[in-house]
């Protein structure tokens, strides 16, 4: 295997004719926990979403483990899917559904359309999603209605699922934004931790520059569509922070 | 893959055997409803496909001899139709016009903070709208015939009293949800009660009143059509003639005309409610 | 129909009014914020919309030829033709057992309808939304006008159109009320699917689920509620009309209707009437009451 997991070269993308992410280019490797950082509005989100094609890029190069994704037929495109986990700022779960079936929804992309109509899951995805229930520490609200969780609850739920895919990449998007400070660091020491048990890169959007110093390997800074800083959290000095956040008082 | 790594538990299969016996019971009992909803469908499919319909008579051929009755279509017979459709739109708008002016007393009593007798005159105003809606304008204009004889006035009338229900639900509610700031400004400079209503509520109401107005138009452009049963004029007169004669193709003609008048209608509902908002 | 607070002198002070409203209330406030000549031109075309209106009307009377004669004393008109000629509804009439039969028939060819109306509905509304159309090229603007050819054309036409090629009977009803159901709710169902939360929609897609895959995980659980009120208020209109598809040769209540009118039969027809308008009654009460309680068992 080689030591980059996710290449991303000259990517743009926009919505109508505003562009928004101007040739960004960096590497993942199977080890990283790949932070972006950057004020709202930057472009962290979108860029994220290009990488599986939730939002379709307006040109550049997205290669997941050497394969491209960007050049692909929408088929094709979802057996890649398959591979990347993603958790989301808001959640995204399914609110009517129990918490069990969300994670297994999770596996909707290797379960056949009759079987999953029905919410015939295998056996072994079932022992899977309850294991995986266990280690995000929700073994007493398996039943329950997703809408019924709290937040920190919620996107455990939302890690579980992304994790039930056997990813080889997470996305992740401001997975904290929408917690208290204290639960958010356990989300994301709970992120860190299950993707260094699965040796899953990670590439996650932060809002808070804090967090990010403490859970990232790597970082990026995105200011405007543009890449304005690359390194490790301690090169992150005064000087590349007033880069990213130029017009943010911080 | 993952499977093959997770350790076998007694206690995560006894879990999963739990999970997959609540998961059939669930599926069971769905399957159950569905099959109680599908003996229903096929109980009725054998009273009215097969009990009661004549297939000697109907046959593919029949249908498609039928059906080619209506290619004879008359583009020569259009410009004709221009004047009727005019008609038919304006009796939908008189229509709709005089099921606002009824529907005025029926909101103020069918709007339970603006009602004047307290419970039983909400009760009856919402039982106005409900019969107002219930009954088909079929029944409406066999009804207004008996009153006023065949002709335009009985369409109208029975658009109109169609029309009453809904205008007016929507006008109590609105009532229902005005903000008392504007109200209780009136009160406090001494406005008397009708100045209250017509300076506190109808000017937030309007808007909505307009707009619902205009929806009903649309409605009773499609409603004035049928209207020539009672001999009501317009694109409905011209179409209820057609078929007394069985000229299929003349049908077919009127029927594109009023497609045409309900799509211009359409457009002209859309800017209307445009031009409100 | 705004206020005209200058030629009306038992008036209160407009901007005194103006100035306890709150943010919403600008179609009070503003007429009295606007500069003088705005207001000026703003009350003038506001007459001039009524003057025009008013002339509409006027105009449409004239040129329909509207009996306005006819219209005073309708009311006791109404009331005294009534009471000679159609009271006492011929109670009898409605208590035999063909008529019963034809209540039966009713229920059956409204229940038929709106099955496999909703049954087409469901997937045409799917494709039909501007959102989660599997296809926006070909099947979006396909089945957005189907449904809109189904709604734009009434269901008596339907009905109509249907007698004529498949003659009379229950079935060209069926045939009509579908129509009619698939137009109905079809439109409903995509503004349903048109308001759901994307988030879900986008959880799916990410994990390489296919489209009816994400339809089903992701649409179906956010618009279910809505679309069982839905369905449940569209057999409640599909029978309203089913009552009356027989009077222009489908099967059903309408049928011994026209045939009680075609022998002015006066107090038959009074009879059929009232029947009509009680099981149309009896229909909505329990269908409002069917979507109460399922409303509050779902939610
Ligand atoms: N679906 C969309 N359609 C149009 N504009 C969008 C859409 N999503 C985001 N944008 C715009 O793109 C810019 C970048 O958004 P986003 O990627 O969400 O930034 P971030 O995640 O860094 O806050 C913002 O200005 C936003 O308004
Ligand atoms: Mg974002």
């Amino acid at each position: 295997m080689s030591n980059i997991a996710l290449e991303v070269r000259d990517l743009c993308a926009g919505y109508g004719d505003r562009q928004i992410l101007k040739n960004v280019s960096f590497t993942v490797s199977p080890d990283d926990f790949f932070a972006i950082i950057g004020p709202s509005g930057a472009g962290k989100s979108t860029l994220i979403r290009c990488v599986n094609r939730l939002v379709e890029p307006t040109g550049g190069s997205v290669r997941l483990n050497g394969e491209e994704i960007l050049d692909i037929g929408q088929r094709a495109l979802r057996l890649a899917r398959r591979n990347i986990g993603m958790i989301f700022q808001e959640f995204n779960l399914i609110e009517r559904l129990s918490v069990l079936d969300n994670v297994l929804a999770g596996r909707l992309g290797h379960t056949g359309t009759t079987r999953s109509l029905f919410r015939m899951f295998r056996r072994e995805d079932i022992a899977q999603a309850l294991t995986l229930l266990d280690r995000v520490g929700l073994t007493d609200h398996v039943h329950k209605r997703a809408d019924r969780l709290s937040g920190g609850q919620r996107q455990r739920v939302g890690i579980a699922r992304a994790l039930m895919q056997n990813p080889r990449l997470l996305l992740v998007d401001e997975p904290t934004s929408a917690l208290d400070p204290k639960i958010a660091r356990e989300v994301m020491g709970l992120i860190r931790e299950v993707a260094r048990e699965r040796r899953i890169p990670v590439l996650c959007n932060i809002h808070d520059v804090k967090l990010a110093l403490d859970f990232c390997s790597h970082i990026i800074g995105l200011q405007d569509g543009v890449k304005k800083f690359e390194g490790r959290p301690a090169d992150l000095n005064e000087k590349a922070m007033h880069d990213i956040y130029a017009l943010e008082v911080l | 893959m993952t499977a093959a790594t997770l350790e076998p538990s007694s206690a995560l299969d006894r879990r999963i055997d739990a999970i997959a016996r609540e998961r059939r019971t669930t599926r069971r009992s769905r399957l159950a409803s569905l099959a109680v909803a599908l003996a229903l469908v096929l109980g009725t499919v054998y009273a009215i496909v097969i009990k009661d319909t004549d297939w000697a008579r109907l046959t593919w051929q029949s249908v498609a001899t039928s059906l080619a009755r209506f290619a004879e279509f008359d583009t020569s017979a259009l410009p004709g139709l221009v004047d009727p459709a005019i008609d038919t739109a304006l009796m939908a708008t008189l229509a709709s016009f005089l099921g606002l002016f009824l529907a005025l007393p029926v909101a103020w009593l069918g709007a339970r903070n603006i009602t004047p007798l307290g419970r039983a005159s909400y009760v009856f105003g919402r039982g106005l709208m409900t019969l107002s809606r219930s009954v088909h304008e079929i029944v409406w204009a066999l009804i207004f015939v008996s009153a006023v004889g065949l002709g335009v006035l009985a369409g109208i009338l029975a658009m109109a009293v169609r029309s009453v229900g809904f205008i007016s639900k929507v006008i109590a509610e609105a009532i229902e949800d005005v903000q008392p700031g504007p109200i209780e400004a009136i009160r406090a400079v001494g406005g008397t009660k009708f100045q209250i209503l017509w300076y506190g509520i109808v000017p937030q109401v309007l808007p909505v009143v307009l707009g619902t107005v205009i929806f009903e138009w649309d409605i009773n452009i499609r409603r004035s059509t049928i209207m020539g049963l009672v001999g009501a004029g317009g694109l409905g007169l011209v179409l209820f003639r057609e078929m007394a004669r069985s000229n299929y193709g003349g049908i077919a003609t009127v029927l594109a005309a009023v497609l045409a008048l309900i799509i211009v209608g359409e457009f002209v509902s859309h800017y209307a409610r445009k031009a409100i908002i | 129909m705004h206020a005209k607070p200058s030629s009306d002198a038992a008036v209160i002070d407009d901007v005194e009014v103006t100035t306890l409203l709150e943010d919403g209330e600008r179609a009070v406030a503003g007429d009295a914020l606007a500069p003088p000549r705005t207001l000026r031109w703003r009350k003038w075309k506001r007459d001039l919309v009524w003057a025009g209106l008013i002339g509409l009307v006027v105009w449409s009377i004239d040129r329909l030829d509207i009996p306005l004669d006819r219209l005073p004393g309708i009311l006791g008109r109404m009331g005294e033709t009534l009471m000679t000629r159609y009271f006492p509804p011929d109670i009898a009439r409605i208590t035999q057992r063909d008529y019963l039969g034809s209540v039966f028939e009713t229920l059956e060819m409204a229940y038929l309808a709106t099955v496999v109306g909703i049954v087409l509905a469901i997937p045409l509304a799917w494709f039909a939304s501007a959102n989660m159309s599997p296809s926006k090229r070909i099947l979006y603007p396909l089945s957005r006008l189907a449904i809109m050819a189904c709604r734009s054309v009434h269901e008596m036409i339907w009905t109509i159109l249907a007698v004529s090629i498949l003659g009379f009977g229950m079935l060209p009803g069926v045939l009509a009320l579908t129509l009619f159901c698939v137009g109905f709710a079809g439109k409903l169902f995509a503004e349903a699917i048109e308001a759901i939360d994307q988030g879900p929609v986008d959880a799916m897609r990410a994990t390489g689920a296919n489209p009816l895959q994400t339809f089903v995980y992701a649409v179906l659980p956010q618009v279910r509620v809505a679309w069982t009120g839905t369905s449940i208020y569209t057999w409640d209109v599909v029978f309203r009309a089913a009552t009356v598809v027989g009077f222009f040769g489908a099967g059903g209540m309408g049928w011994y209707l026209r045939e009680s009118m075609q022998r002015i039969a006066s107090q038959e027809v009074a009879a059929i009437i009232l029947s009509i308008i009680i099981v149309v009654l009896i229909a909505e009460l329990f269908s409002s009451w069917l979507r109460g309680r399922i409303a509050r068992a779902i939610a």
